[in-house]
């Protein structure tokens, strides 16, 4: 059971049932707050004693299962400034608030749609937000695939304040419990991007293995994530150098045989990662790994264009990208 | 009893009761409120002030109880009740054909989820607190998870329970066993873990009475059954324990053993206060029986001309922990190990054994599926090794009435094998894949990962014949209570008592259309199904509308008679005539008319004497045990399907997708078409789901994937559009010439999806659920250490 209590209630005596006083377990119902801006969310956040409820696609079926039982809630929805999103010159804004539907159709940033259009289902899509997937951090997580190929800051506040960290440390360090994450800020696109997903069915699927990919025309890059292979998205760096070099910028082409051996370099990281993902119930690792290749060839491939044969300028196949050549790019 | 709608009789008024009888597509008298969330399925039931019940399962797939201390639990506030293996007042045991399954473990648990303890309290959390107060010390032991290993090394090494390892071995031998054709192939196949999978999960309320006995309401298959059994356990005479049934949320074979009953009626009676009983997903998962795992392998050989000289075959099934129904199982795998075609020689093997994986039991097909998958996969491969059509090749074997099957038994009924895979054959195929396919139409559908010009596709047959009704000489009846009897308001109406389970299958509406066509009233009220009637038998094995469909006729049929006995007598007609009124009288349209005379009554004036009632007991014919060597007139009938499956695989990713499903189904004469389309469709996805995707994973004796997140069910963008024929031919001995309808398409998909998904990557495909992986890395690596030996011994 949940009480609700006005947003700017602060800790009240709670109406726990009467066994609690001698009862290890945690009281019976939770208190809800229901706070109008980011601030007095993180003010009720400040003592680390709170989880945090927004399209609830993952905490609602933890309450039910019992698996959590917090003793207060603090539920999002009525703080706008987390559902706004927008643009700068460079810069994509989306507040934490915003959800997966709300993605779907947004034209600045069509791969960020596509990615949007494949998570879950409809009621998941109307629901699941931008800070819910952070927050969970679902090593598989779509959006979090898609963001760890573009290379986006993720903006935290607290009660001391607001710091931005990009995906892998956020991954690497996580959320403290009194932290929210507000926003996530990512580039414009300069380029074509594909998010490509394997799942276990034709909808309504959570990814088993999948390649986000994008193509940078103005600073003539290519990166790409890949998930469901490790514990968090993989970015293959040699793979995106050697794509990088192999791309004839002056045209936007990709021969058809570096198309081929990105596929090889992306498998290879694949294989390579320090903490894989063990073979699951439907999908064995060896899998995982080989589709990441197939996967990646087939995303630089929709994004590039094939080059006329005999317009191949110099690329000579995987491994003629030096190792540790390729620097992570950030916006 | 409260709950949160009227319990009352169900209705069928405001129709012409020529518009809404035999034949015509009828809607689901529950239909509507199933649709708009009303309906109360047995988990929404409640009382005010019942207690809430769980049950505390083992975590370890075999280990030794060393003790179970439960008096930290008894003490936690609000806990009324636990209950251990030593508060069963009764049997201790319990199970479908024999009782070897403990109400709770006492000494050892042999499967991961086996019920140790269960708790009453004031709520929900409460008994969830008690269960982890509850302290039992295991000793783990190794668990015994490889079927192959039991028959290997003989049932009776290292027993895993009193009864042995071996819950059947069935050794059949039909004609030479040295005869061979000139052509033959030979593989091993591997069937997975399927689980019924229903969307209502199980739950009761139990409801203590003055007699000391229980009233339960439940969500079941066969009310009659649980009831033995629940009586049994509690020591109480059966007439102590009343059952009715309540909303069932679909079976698919999973509720016809008993999970959570006799749990419930216990802490009822210890408690003396009503409970509530109820299954969570993972609960739900762990604690019913789910199918057979099998191994098989074959042996096919056939004369250069395509003619099949042979069949071998062994048969493994894993019966988990416990023997549910696997004997009849293992007889289904066994006789039907060969499919539907003329062999002159037979030889199987078949074992169902113990081991501590979960239990498995009945599941829509009941060990036909299994088998299906593996002889129609080596029908495919004699095709090719013969150069021969698959379709061609199938035709030339098909059985005939004539014909005898690998039991001895002589095909007597219509058995349209050839028109079926005929009929499927020559529907229209889908479009090709083309430039202008949008992706989202391709193999991963909507996620977009296919590229057009890596998919192939791949176009496949299967036939299958599944069994009716129960096997091997068990005296099968069903029992139905008409009454004709004024209504409130003046006008005729008929009252339906059956204990018929409606799990979904439609009794609800085929029972109101039977006795509006027998007996000509507008108003059918159908009695909540009960224990207070005789048996109706299980709703299982496609035998509801031919058995109870069958009894209610039959009910109906006497009670127009005594009816038109009553109007012969009103009419001064002669004592002969009143005893045969049929000779002067008809009953139509609501009405009682002399034909020779040409008087009518009007059936409400005959009423007014009284209602007329009729009890009737519906068999079907007898069969035979399997005696020595398989042989019997085992079956009492069979039913046809053939499916045609048109898939797109993407060959470098190995995605699926079902482009097209053709079905052409036996199903004696249609009673109605809406249902039967229902039948039809539902039973081809859930074997395109044991094709494709519907595992539960069991590893060491732990199920891996006890979720709807990681047990992946079809959706609607899995499962293509069904393009079904009807194949009407009428079944001898069946009310109105029916054949149940429920199962044979489930036995027919899966190989037909199986074969289309060969034909698009020619790879021989071993195993179901087939993984992404089998169809795009080497074979060593697709396939882990999970087939049989070729050729395996065991006495074939």
């Amino acid at each position: 059971m949940i009480v609700a209590v006005p947003h700017q209630a602060t800790d009240q005596a709670t109406d726990q049932s009467a066994d609690q006083s001698t009862d290890p377990a945690p009281p019976r119902t939770a208190r809800l707050h229901r706070p109008l801006t980011v601030a007095e969310a993180v003010e009720i956040l400040a003592d680390g004693d709170a989880e945090i409820l927004a399209g609830g696609t993952d905490l609602v079926p933890a309450l039910r299962a019992r698996q959590r039982e917090p003793r207060r809630l603090v539920a999002l929805r009525r703080v706008l400034e987390l559902r706004s999103r927008g643009a700068s010159a460079n810069m994509l804004i989306i507040g934490a608030g915003v959800t997966y539907h709300d993605l779907t159709g947004w034209s600045l940033s069509p791969g960020l749609a596509a990615m949007a259009r494949v998570v879950g289902s409809p009621q998941i899509r109307n629901t699941g937000t931008v800070g819910g997937a952070l927050g969970t951090a679902n090593p598989r997580g779509d959006l979090l695939t898609f963001l760890s190929a573009v290379g986006t800051e993720i903006v935290i506040n607290s009660a001391r304040g607001a710091r931005t960290v990009d995906v892998a440390s956020f991954l690497a360090t996580g959320l403290a419990p009194t932290e929210l994450v507000t926003a996530v800020r990512l580039p414009r696109p300069c380029g074509p991007q594909v998010y490509l997903k394997i799942g276990s069915r034709q909808a309504a699927s959570a990814a088993l293995v999948s390649c986000a990919l994008v193509v940078d025309r103005v600073h003539e890059r290519v990166t790409c994530a890949i998930g469901g292979i490790a514990h968090q998205p993989t970015r293959p760096a040699a793979a995106e150098e050697f794509v990088r070099q192999g791309v004839d910028w002056s045209t936007g082409t990709i021969p058809a045989d570096v198309v081929a051996g990105f596929g090889e370099l992306v498998a290879e990281a694949a294989g390579a990662v320090p903490d894989p993902l063990p073979d699951d119930v439907g999908v064995s690792a060896a899998y995982r790994r080989h589709a990441a290749g197939v996967l990646a060839a087939r995303a630089v491939g929709r994004c590039l264009p094939a080059a006329a044969p005999g317009a191949i300028p110099g690329s000579a196949g995987p491994g003629s990208a030096g190792p540790g050549s390729a620097g992570r790019f950030r916006s | 009893m409260a709950d949160s709608r009227s319990s009352g009789d169900q209705e069928f008024t405001d129709h012409a009761a020529a518009g809404q009888g035999i034949g015509r597509s009828v809607p689901r008298p529950d239909g509507a409120d199933k649709i708009d969330g009303t309906f109360p399925y047995a988990g929404d039931l409640f009382l005010p002030g019942m207690l809430h019940a769980r049950t505390l399962r083992s975590p370890h797939p075999r280990a030794r109880i060393r003790r179970i201390d439960t008096a930290a639990a008894r003490r936690l506030p609000g806990v009324a009740a636990v209950v251990t293996a030593g508060d069963v007042p009764g049997r201790a045991t319990y199970g479908l054909i024999v009782a070897d399954q403990p109400v709770f473990a006492r000494d050892v648990v042999r499967y991961q989820g086996e019920p140790v303890a269960a708790v009453a309290a004031r709520d929900a959390r409460a008994a969830v607190r008690a269960l982890a107060a509850i302290d039992v010390d295991y000793e783990p032991l190794p668990a015994v998870t490889d079927p192959e290993r039991i028959v290997s090394v003989g049932g009776e090494v290292d027993p895993l329970h009193p009864d042995g390892n071996i819950f059947r071995e069935i050794h059949l031998r039909h004609g030479d066993p040295a005869a061979r054709g000139t052509v033959q192939v030979s593989d091993s196949y591997v069937v997975g873990m399927q689980d019924q999978a229903f969307l209502g999960c199980e739950a009761a309320l139990v409801v203590p009475t003055a007699d000391g006995g229980i009233d339960m309401r439940v969500a079941t298959q066969w009310l009659h059954s649980d009831r033995e059994q629940i009586a049994a356990c509690l020591g109480i005479p059966e007439d102590r324990v009343r059952l009715t049934l309540a909303g069932v949320g679909g079976a698919f074979g999973g509720r016809e053993d008993i999970t959570l009953q006799i749990h419930g009626a216990l802490l009822a009676r210890v408690t003396g206060q009503p409970l509530r009983i109820r299954y969570d997903r993972v609960e739900s998962f762990l604690g019913h029986p789910h199918r057979h795992p099998a191994r098989l392998w074959f042996r096919h050989t056939a004369s250069r001309r395509g003619q099949l000289v042979s069949v071998h075959a062994r048969v493994v099934l894993d019966g988990g922990a416990y023997a549910s129904s696997s004997p009849a199982v293992l007889a289904n795998a066994v006789t039907h190990a060969s499919g539907p075609y003329r062999v002159p020689h037979t030889v199987v093997d078949g074992w169902v054994v113990r081991t501590n994986n979960p239990p498995c039991g009945a599941m829509r097909g009941f060990g036909v599926p299994q088998v299906a998958f593996g002889h129609e996969a080596q029908m495919d491969r004699l095709a090719d090794a013969l150069g021969m059509d698959p379709v061609e090749l199938r035709r030339r074997n098909v059985l005939e009435p004539g014909d005898v099957l690998p039991t001895g038994q002589l095909v007597a009924d219509p058995l349209p094998l050839r028109e079926a895979i005929a009929t499927v054959a020559a529907r229209p195929l889908p479009a090709p894949v083309s430039d202008r396919t949008p992706v989202t139409s391709l193999p991963g559908g909507r996620l977009a990962a296919a590229d057009p010009g890596r998919v192939r596709r791949g176009v496949g047959y299967a036939l299958a014949y599944k069994n009716l009704l129960f096997s091997e000489g068990f005296d099968d009846f069903s029992t139905a209570r008409v009454r004709l009897e004024l209504g409130p308001d003046g006008t005729p109406r008929a009252v339906v008592h059956s204990a018929c389970a409606e799990v979904g299958q439609g009794f609800v509406t085929i029972a109101g259309q039977i006795v509006r066509t027998e007996l000509g009233v507008d108003q059918v009220l159908l009695a909540p199904a009960d224990t207070a009637i005789g048996s109706a038998g299980p709703t299982s094995a496609s035998r509801q509308t031919w058995m109870s469909g069958g009894a209610v006729r039959a009910a109906a049929v006497t009670v127009a008679e005594r009816l038109l006995g009553r109007a012969a007598g009103r009419l001064g007609l002669p004592p002969e005539v009143v005893a045969e009124p049929r000779r002067l009288l008809a009953l139509a349209d609501g009405e009682i008319v002399a034909s020779e005379a040409g008087t009518r009554l009007p059936l409400a004036d005959l009423l007014a004497d009284g209602p007329v009632e009729a009890v009737e007991v519906f068999r079907h014919r007898r069969t035979q045990p399997l005696g020595p060597d398989g042989q019997g007139d085992v079956h009492v009938a069979f039913a046809v399907a053939a499916h045609r499956a048109v898939v797109d695989v993407d060959v470098d990713l190995g995605l699926v997708r079902v482009v097209s499903m053709a079905l052409a189904q036996d199903v004696g004469m249609v009673l109605n078409p809406m249902a039967l389309r229902g039948q039809a469709e539902g039973g081809t996805a859930q074997g395109l789901g044991l094709a494709l995707m519907e595992e539960l994973v069991v590893d060491g004796g732990v199920v891996r994937n006890p979720t709807f997140h990681d047990y992946v069910l079809p959706t609607i963008a899995d499962v293509p559009a069904l393009d079904f024929v009807a194949l009407t031919h009428a079944q001898p001995g069946a009310p109105y010439g029916v054949k149940g309808v429920g199962e044979a398409a489930t036995c027919s998909a899966t190989p037909a999806v199986v074969a289309a998904v060969r034909a698009a990557i020619g790879r021989d495909l071993r195993r179901v659920p087939i993984r992404p992986q089998d169809l795009v890395l080497p074979p060593g690596q697709a396939h882990p250490a999970d087939l049989v030996r070729p050729d395996a011994g065991g006495g074939g």
